[in-house]
């Protein structure tokens, strides 16, 4: 399953939902966003099954992630039970991608 | 073959020897590229008469080993066993055996370490003059580092930015002398002697960098769009550290026949000892060590 690019609705709907639901907040401008590409689509593939794997245009929906306090990019945040559990900026591999997931689910 | 590090030079390596009939798999840790993935616009890679952005190069020439036959594992590699006949690449995806590696993991701009300075990366924040220079044009830029790719960085600038203004630590240039006097001779160039950047100001990018003397302590505040950080490299060794002979900076030691001290092991582009470090010479790198792993090869079966 490929990462699908979400909107606040559909943001604020599928975090209400028991599945968890993994973010990455980015821009077309961002060159570390596009890098980062190729292993959250991967991600998206390993882990469909068990966690929603979403993507928001902070271009697109501004008031999203000023709400959720996005500063910098790319940011990922993983949600579950309507709140957010952990996050990441940056990360410098699909290792530390995996690694993230694992442990915020672990907590 | 294994090939570790998804750049220019892993995937040329990894292109030629897929095409001479070897069996190759590339393990890269994000995404291919290197460190061209980070570059906006490529103008010195021959072949493209409008430029190139990296990212799309890397995934063309990813494309273009993967259509011989070579397979793509996004994997980090955590230690190696390159001793023996069969070489053993432990992953976070699991273990890789090759009858020969090729070691492409490149070199990281050494960074300033301070916040907000890989979250501005492309937002002023840049590691190569040669790449990023022309979007400052006409503007105020400043260089950190003091040795020769610092020098000659603001010599590029001082062409094309309005102001170049060089932060160093010391109080001279470690810079080989061709640099200075045309550096103390350009007009648009400032020099702030004894002062290291202790932190960089920033909206929604970069409009300033604090700097503080390292003998007074005073700080000040310099306005710029952009700042370009060259204080060095480090190329990423650390996992063959103890296998490999490096030089003291950390660069594998080998020449152009990238060939290592382990047969069988070579080392392509940025990550071993070389004059000048470019995409076209780790391409270049990339089909020598091809060439080379298939004569080992040869004369591994022939034993």
């Amino acid at each position: 399953m490929a990462a699908v690019n979400i909107n606040n609705q559909q943001f604020q709907n599928l975090i209400k939902e028991d599945k968890p639901v993994l973010v990455d907040y980015w821009a077309p401008w961002c060159g570390y966003c596009r890098r980062i590409g190729p292993a959250y689509e991967k991600v998206a593939e390993q882990y469909g099954e068990d966690i929603v794997v979403a993507k928001v245009n902070i271009d697109e929906e501004p008031m999203l992630a000023q709400q959720e306090r996005i500063e910098v990019i790319p940011t990922l945040v993983l949600y579950h039970h309507g709140k957010a559990i952990g996050s990441i900026v940056a990360p410098e591999s699909k290792a530390r991608i995996d690694a993230f997931i694992s442990e915020s689910l672990g907590k | 073959m294994i090939v570790i590090g998804g750049g220019p030079g892993g995937y040329t390596a990894a292109l030629y020897a897929a095409r001479a009939g070897l069996d190759v798999i590339v393990l890269e840790k994000l995404s291919a590229g290197g460190q061209m993935a980070l570059t906006e616009l490529i103008d010195n890679y021959p072949g493209f008469p409008d430029g190139i952005d990296g990212f799309t190069l890397g995934e063309n020439m990813q494309r273009q080993a993967e259509r011989f036959g070579v397979k793509t594992e996004l994997a980090e590699v955590l230690s190696v066993q390159l001793d023996g006949k069969i070489k053993e690449i432990m992953t976070s995806d699991g273990v890789y055996y090759g009858k020969t590696v090729v070691y492409s993991t490149g070199a990281n701009p050494r960074e300033l370490g301070i916040a907000s300075e890989k979250e501005y990366v492309g937002r002023g924040v840049n590691y190569c003059a040669a790449c990023d220079g022309m979007f400052y044009k006409g503007k105020t830029v400043v260089v950190v580092g003091g040795g020769n790719s610092a020098a000659a960085d603001a010599l590029l600038l001082s062409k094309i930015a309005k102001k170049v203004i060089i932060v160093h630590r010391r109080d001279n240039l470690r810079a080989t002398k061709v640099y200075h006097e045309p550096l103390m001779n350009a007009e648009n160039v400032e020099f702030r002697w004894n002062n290291t950047v202790s932190e960089l100001l920033h909206d929604n990018k970069i409009s300033g960098v604090r700097i503080k003397d390292v003998v007074s302590g005073k700080e000040s505040v310099i306005e710029c769009d952009g700042v370009f950080i060259s204080i060095g490299r480090i190329p990423v060794t650390g996992i063959v550290k103890g296998q490999l002979e490096l030089t003291p900076d950390g660069y594998i030691l080998s020449d152009e026949s990238t060939k290592t001290n382990i047969p069988g092991v070579f080392a392509v582009g940025d990550v071993r000892t070389k004059v000048l470090r470019q995409i076209v010479t780790a391409v270049a790198d990339g089909a020598v060590a091809a060439h080379y792993a298939e004569e080992y090869l040869a004369n591994v079966q022939a034993d």
